[in-house]
Formats: C-alpha cells, structure tokens, sequence
C-alpha cells in the first residue's frame, strides 16, 4: 500500500539537465530456417512431409523407446522391436515408432472435400475438433499402412495428428493395437549459450533497458515480447489503414532506441500458410528505414527493424529463442480436451516438433526436402503469440535441458505483455490500466 | 520556464485541449523528464491561485499488491486432467497505471511499490474518458522530425542506442521524395515564429512537417491562408493529401499547372516504396486511387477554370520562368514557399515529348505503363508492367498522368512541360485521361 506522500517527491524531477543513458549493446542473430524461396512451387503433395518428418524424428524416439523397453517382459513374453507398422503380429508383444493420425468428426477433412466436389474448404466452425463421445479414433501410420491404438493410456496422453511417438504393447483380434506403454522423443539435443553468436568480450554493466525511468530492482537486460496488436487494420470487415500506420509511427519512436522483430500473425498482411513469411515493409514507411535492404545478401547484418518469418528462430544474448504467432498451439488446442497451453507447448518440445498438425489441420506450404517444423535443436526460450492469458513456466530434459516457455497474451485484450531477462530468463509481466 | 508556462496556458485555459507530457516535450523541444516537471509546477500554481481549474492524469508504474501464488514445480505434460496445481510458475507483474487526479489516492493504495510517479496530462476539465488522451499521442507525429533522429534523442532525452542502424541506400536508385520535403518544411518550421502562442500558426506548420507516409491530410489545413504557397509545396505527401490540396484549391488558375509537379512527385514517392522488391500488385493499386483522385481535381480544375480568364496573363509570366530561376519565381508570388519548389525539379522524368504545342494544343508522346500478357515459357499467362510510348494530342494542360512513376530526371524535360503548360492554361482536361483509363 503505498500513499502519497510517500512518492509525490518523484514529481518534482530533481537535477534538470541529466546525461541521456545510452543503451549496452545486444546480440541478436536470426536463424532463417523458416525462410521460403521467393520462387516456390506448390504443385507437390503434401505426402512428403510427412515422410520427412517421420524419417527425422524416428531415430529420436526409436533410441528413447529402446532405452526403456529394451528387455522388457511382459508374461513372460519379450518386447521385440519392429520395423514397420505393418510388421506387428496379431499376439504378440512388439513396440513399434510412426505418425499419430487423428480421425475425428469434428476435423476438417480433406479427403471429403474432394470426394464430395467441395473445392472451397467449409469454414471451420467448431472451436475444438475433439469430441467427448469417443468417437474420435487414433491412428499409428508409417509408409507401410497404419493400425487404430486404443488402451487407456491414450486417454491421459494428449495426441495430435503429425507427431511421432512409439508405442509398445499387442495387436488384439479386432486389429487394434493395445498400448501399454507409450515413448515421446523428447527435447532435442540443446545448444549451449552462445553457440551461434559471439558473446560481448566485456561483461555489459547492468543498464536498464526497462521502459522505466528508474532502474528496476532486478535490472539486466530485458526482451520485450508483445503479441496481438491487431495493426493491420484487418480485423472489421474493410480495410482500415490507420491502424498500420499509428503502428509504423509507434515502432519509429522505438528504433532509435531498442531494435524491434516482428513476427506475422494470422490476421496480418503475410500468406495465410505456415510458416509465414515476412511482413514487407512496404507496410511500415517510417519503419522501415531502419530494416535491412531487401537486396543485400541475408548473410549480412539483420535489419535493425527486422521483420521476420512466423514460425521464427534467433539468438538473442546467446541465448536459443523459438517463437511463433499462435496459430500452431491454437490448432493443437482444437485436438485436445484441455486448455493448459503451456502444455501444449511443451508437448511441441517434446515431440520434437513445433507445428505438428501442419499440414493436416495448420495449412502449411508443402515442403518437399525438410521439414523445419521439426526442432532439431532445443530452443531455451519458446514463446507463443496471441493466447489467451499469460502463462510460464520452465520445463527440463533428459539431458539437462531446460525451457523457458512463455505464453504471450495478446495485448489487445489484456493490455499485457511480458518481459524477459536475459541473464537469468526470468519473466515479468507488464500491465497497463487506467481508471 | 515562460515558454512552457505560455503554451500551458494558451493550450489549456484558452483552448481548452489536454496536453501530455510527450507532446509538451515535442512543441517546446524539452526533454520528456523536465516536461513532466513542468506540467507538475503549471498544475501547482494554477491550483494555486484558482483551486480545480486545471486536473491532472498520473502514470504510476510499480508492483501491486498482491495474493501470491506459491512456486510450482514442473508439472508434467501428461496433466491434461484439470488439477488444483497451477498450470503456470509465478512471475512477478508490473501495472502501469494512467489515473486521474480523482482516483489517485486510491490508486496508490493498490501499489505495494511504486517505482515511478509521474503527471502524465493537464486537461482544463476531469479526465473521464481516457481515450482522449490516445488523440493528442495521435498529433505527436506532427512532430516528428526525419532529418536528424539522433539529435532529437537527446532533445527529448531518449535514451540512444548507439548499434541502432538505418538502411543502407548505397547502390540503389535514390528516392528523392522523402528526403528533401522531410528537410525543406523542417527550415519552415524553425523560421515560424514560436508556434507557442499561435496555434493556427502550428498547425499550418506541423502539416508541412508531416512527411510522405501522412495519407490522411485534412482539407481544413491545406485551405490555410496560403494557398499558392501551400500548391507549390509539391512535398511529396500521399495520395489522400495531394487531393486535399487540390480541393482546397483558390479560383486562381495560376496554380493550375502545380498538380502536374504534385502528382509527380507523389507518384515518384510511391514509386519508390514498391521499386524495393518486387511488388506487382501495389502500382494497380496506387492507379485505383490515384484515378479517383485525379477525377476529383479535374472537377476541381473545371470549375476554376469557369472564373479563371482574368488571371491568364499572370499565370504566363509565371510560368515563363524557368526552373533553374524556381526560387526567384516563388519569390516573385505573393507568399512564396521558396524551399520544397526545387523538389519537382528534381524528380520530374522524361515522361513526355512534345512535338508540336501552340494555339492551346499539345500533340506528342509520352511515357506510359501499359499491362501487357504473355505466355511464359512454362506456360502461364503472366501479366506484366511495361513502358511504352503513347502518342497523344490535347488541348489542355497536361493532365496528371500518375501512370508514370520513374525515378529519372531530368530539368529538360520539366521545363518543357511548363512552358506547354503555361500556353494552354485554359478548359478542361477531362478528354485525354478519360480516354487513359477507360473510366466509368
């Protein structure tokens, strides 16, 4: 409780004439491993990906899934690996690694569209695809065929379309595979601190990058991740420019002082597919005299005003950074009955795997050659745009890794965002009000 | 200390209009700090010789008081079951709080620690609605000043980041628009006399400093007292603002030849955000707006012409001068605006070549974009955008044609317009660009 005669001595500024501080530097490297070929095609199928993804994450899980079943008996029957889906023997106890594929009702249906002469894809009306009736079905698929798991294990495992998993247990006599027990990859090998950029020589004083006037008693360098600003003016029905251009005004204000990346989100001006590509900055004529040429090489330095691709990757002060606009952990929101966001973003984490239901129910550009979606390494901050509330929380691995998971509320709604400390990856969330 | 204590009271007791802390720090070049302090002494001693005439809205940043949660461990992610276990760790919140002066003691007393305190805006009324406020940070980009950001972080005591780096132009077909019209109204600016007192004086200036991005330019501005100084501007404001001017137009035809410089120079400007990547669309676009823009002015130019006959001669004699004499020419006018004249210079292209003017008539060619489809060779349709010369023959003053946007230029090529220009000042112009665009 404060009063005010406790603080009506900070309205008088003190000494007039104060020395403006100067910002300590900052690291920032962005990765580029959702940049798109300005000349893609998109004739190709989508089938690919999902091989690729299978082929990637499959020795992950194959080598987490021996290590626990390795030897394992059960009625005096060993656990014996194997190969495909197709290989597993009606009886016997096997373990086996593929795709999740969820059948629900609820979910959009490619396959129903086409067969039934639907060439616009039905507005999605359900706000979740998962239905309590169980009648939703889970699938196990590989390229050799695919086989319904049921057990009640399934029902305390959240599951969506895309990920990869091995299960172990026996195929019944209706053809269903009973799962006993059930294997993740788990979080990807993590990089250490600075494994991309250089850290400063000189170990920067703690200089307030706060927007306070007054440094914060925790005062290192702080990240600023705000989310849903609606500044694309798309929301109503028409085009309204305003809101870009207070926008553009607002950020040109900020860049003198602090470098600013901009994610797309699902509403702005980017193609609607995952991973969206840059916003141009086109949009931003104040803005964008601080982004980076467009003709030079993307080798060169990162614009100071960089506008980036939604999913998004970067070193900042060392540390790994995974961000995205939402839409990722709003559709694996739609497969599940809960709402626990962060655990959906764990569960990405470990699955290895940041969009996994594109292209199933996250429209996605079809990759032919590598699936980026897939983390190949752990990030230490994953930070999702656009939720509902704020939420954190630190997950760890295996090996030692540990995640800072941040669910970034969108400020439109809350008037909230957050900030990130970048020695010590605590985060503080700011509130704005009035009254 | 006067000039603050001026412009507080113009702008509150006569005005009547709220002013933050930011926008006192901009109209009088302060640092935001001493800006503060400012409003904090105005609010003291006007309460004090006339108790609630003026109200203040504070910031209050700091840490509430508040019902900790306890820390939780992981949970784990088979926790899809709903469980008394807090899906989300602890992490400390911060509230920034506008309130007004009404509100304030109990405001504070929700803060269990305040780390910032400042007054935030002076209003001549109670601040109910808020969201006024939001309108006068709107007004704070008339302030804004291009040319030398550095120097204004530490007029306005923001705190500089000395990695900060702007683009780099180098090895790219400059953009002539942005630069010197951000520059030339900044020279205005500072000549005016101290925009404290005279608000009408500010806000005539403030339109000048508003720089290309500025699409939403009111008439009212434009309408000021100078209009043919306000016409010959030629800065290069956006499409919305050049048709402002053109509305505001006085009945004087002697402005009549200035759309062609404004528009332009507009087209180049526009011209300049798309030549960065490729950006097919954005020109078809412009071409939309520009279209109904053009389409106004010719009304606009119909109508003056009705009343026009009697300044001809002037109009000629002005024109006769010639471009590298621009600056005289303008000073020779009633109200010169010497300084953004020389931008059309500059940015005018060879968009036309006249073969033959005289007698009120202009036969030539000129530059236009035409859309052309091709089959490429993999087979798609593919539209593009090409050059291509158009011959034409009108018996006006060449209309705007916004549909060459080239950052060439070259002096030669502006001086003949104008000089056709000024032999034809008279009717309309409606023939030629209607059969351009295939309007209606």
């Amino acid at each position: 409780m404060v009063k005010l005669e406790d603080v009506s001595s900070l309205l008088q500024a003190p000494a007039p004439e104060q020395k403006v501080p100067v910002r300590t530097d900052s690291t920032y490297k962005p990765l580029h491993s959702f940049a798109l070929d300005k000349q893609r095609s998109y004739k190709q199928q989508y089938g690919d990906m999902y091989f690729l993804r299978l082929a990637k994450i499959k020795p992950a899980v194959e080598e987490v899934a021996s290590k626990a079943w390795d030897g394992t008996e059960i009625g005096g029957e060993l656990a014996k690996r194997v190969d495909r889906v197709l290989d597993v023997r009606q009886g016997e106890l096997c373990w086996v690694a593929g795709t999740v594929y969820m059948d629900m009702r609820l979910k959009p249906n490619i396959l129903e569209d086409v067969s039934k002469d639907r060439w616009l894809s039905a507005p999605i009306s359900s706000q979740k695809y998962y239905s309590d009736d169980g009648s939703d079905q889970i699938m196990l698929e590989d390229d050799s065929g695919r086989v319904r798991l049921v057990g009640e294990l399934l029902n305390s495992i959240p599951l969506v379309t895309g990920c990869i998993i091995a299960v172990m247990g026996t195929e019944n006599t209706n053809g269903e595979f009973e799962v006993i027990d059930l294997k993740v990859p788990d979080l990807a090998p993590q990089p250490e601190r600075w494994a991309l950029s250089k850290a400063p020589s000189a170990k920067s004083k703690s200089e307030d990058t706060d927007m306070t006037d007054s440094p914060s008693p925790n005062g290192g360098k702080k990240v600023a991740i705000v989310s849903g600003l609606s500044f694309s003016g798309t929301d109503a029905s028409a085009y309204n420019p305003l809101p870009s251009q207070l926008f553009d005004e607002f950020v040109a204000e900020l860049l003198p002082s602090i470098p600013v990346t901009l994610l797309p989100g699902a509403r702005d001006p980017a193609n609607a597919s995952y991973p969206q590509q840059p916003i141009h900055t086109a949009m931003f004529p104040l803005s964008r005299a601080y982004a980076s040429d467009p003709g030079a090489a993307s080798t060169s330095q990162p614009g100071w005003f960089d506008t980036v691709t939604n999913p998004w990757e970067a070193e900042i002060e060392g540390w790994r950074i995974l961000g995205t606009g939402g839409q990722n952990v709003d559709d694996v929101f739609k497969y599940v009955e809960s709402d626990d966001r962060l655990g959906m973003m764990e569960a990405m984490c470990r699955w290895r795997c940041c969009a996994p239901t594109a292209p199933d129910t996250l429209w996605s550009y079809p990759f032919q050659e590598d699936d980026p979606f897939v983390l190949k390494s752990c990030p230490h901050v994953y930070f999702v745009g656009c939720q509902p509330e704020f939420a954190t929380k630190v997950i760890h691995g295996p090996d030692g890794q540990s995640v800072r998971l941040i669910a970034v509320p969108s400020f439109s709604k809350t008037k909230e965002f957050v900030l990130v400390d970048t020695e010590t990856l605590e985060v503080t969330k700011i509130k704005i009000t009035s009254r | 200390m006067d000039d603050a204590k001026k412009y507080l009271s113009d702008r509150l007791l006569s005005e009547e209009v709220p002013v933050t802390y930011r926008l006192l720090s901009r109209v009088l070049n302060i640092r935001v700090n001493v800006a503060k302090q400012k409003l904090y002494e105005f609010h003291q001693s006007q309460n004090a010789s006339k108790a609630d005439s003026i109200h203040a809205t504070y910031l209050i940043y700091g840490s509430k008081t508040e019902h900790k949660q306890p820390e939780t461990g992981d949970t784990d992610m088979d926790n899809s079951v709903p469980e008394p276990e807090p899906l989300s760790d602890y992490a400390p919140t911060k509230t920034v709080t506008i309130v007004a002066e009404e509100n304030l003691k109990d405001a504070l007393a929700e803060y269990e620690e305040v780390t910032s305190f400042h007054i935030y805006s002076l209003a001549p009324f109670p601040q109910r609605d808020l969201a006024l406020l939001s309108d006068v940070s709107k007004s704070l980009s008339d302030y804004r000043k291009i040319e030398d950001a550095a120097k204004t972080l530490d007029t306005y005591g923001i705190i500089a980041n000395p990695q900060a780096r702007r683009k780099d132009r180098k090895g790219r077909p400059p953009v002539p628009a942005p630069v010197p019209s951000a520059s030339a109204p900044k020279n205005v600016k500072q000549e005016a006399p101290p925009a404290l007192s005279k608000p009408s004086q500010t806000e005539k200036v403030k339109q000048e400093v508003k720089e290309v991005s500025s699409a939403e330019a009111t008439p009212s501005s434009s309408a000021g007292k100078k209009p043919p100084a306000t016409l010959k501007r030629g800065a290069s404001g956006g499409i919305m603002q050049s048709f402002a001017k053109a509305a505001a137009k006085p009945p004087k035809p002697k402005p009549e030849p200035k759309p062609k410089e404004e528009d332009t120079s507009m087209a180049l400007s526009d011209d300049g955000e798309a030549d960065d990547e490729d950006l097919p669309t954005s020109k078809s676009i412009d071409l939309e707006a520009l279209k109904r823009t053009r389409k106004q002015r010719e009304e606009e130019l119909m109508r003056m012409m009705e009343d026009a006959d009697d300044d001809i001669k002037e109009a000629k004699k002005e024109d006769e001068q010639s471009d590298e004499e621009m600056e005289e020419a303008s000073e020779a006018e009633p109200e010169p605006e010497p300084e953004p004249e020389q931008q059309p210079k500059e940015e005018k292209e060879p968009t036309e070549v006249i073969s033959n003017s005289g007698d009120g008539r202009r036969r030539g060619k000129r530059r236009v974009m035409k859309k052309k489809r091709i089959l490429d060779d993999q087979g798609y349709m593919v539209t593009i955008q090409e050059a291509a010369w158009e011959s034409f023959s009108e018996d006006e003053a060449p209309p705007p044609t916004a549909t060459k946007p080239k950052p060439a230029s070259t002096p030669a090529a502006s001086s003949t317009q104008k000089s056709k220009k000024a032999a034809a000042p008279k009717s309309g112009s409606q023939g030629s660009i209607m059969s351009f665009f295939g309007k209606k």
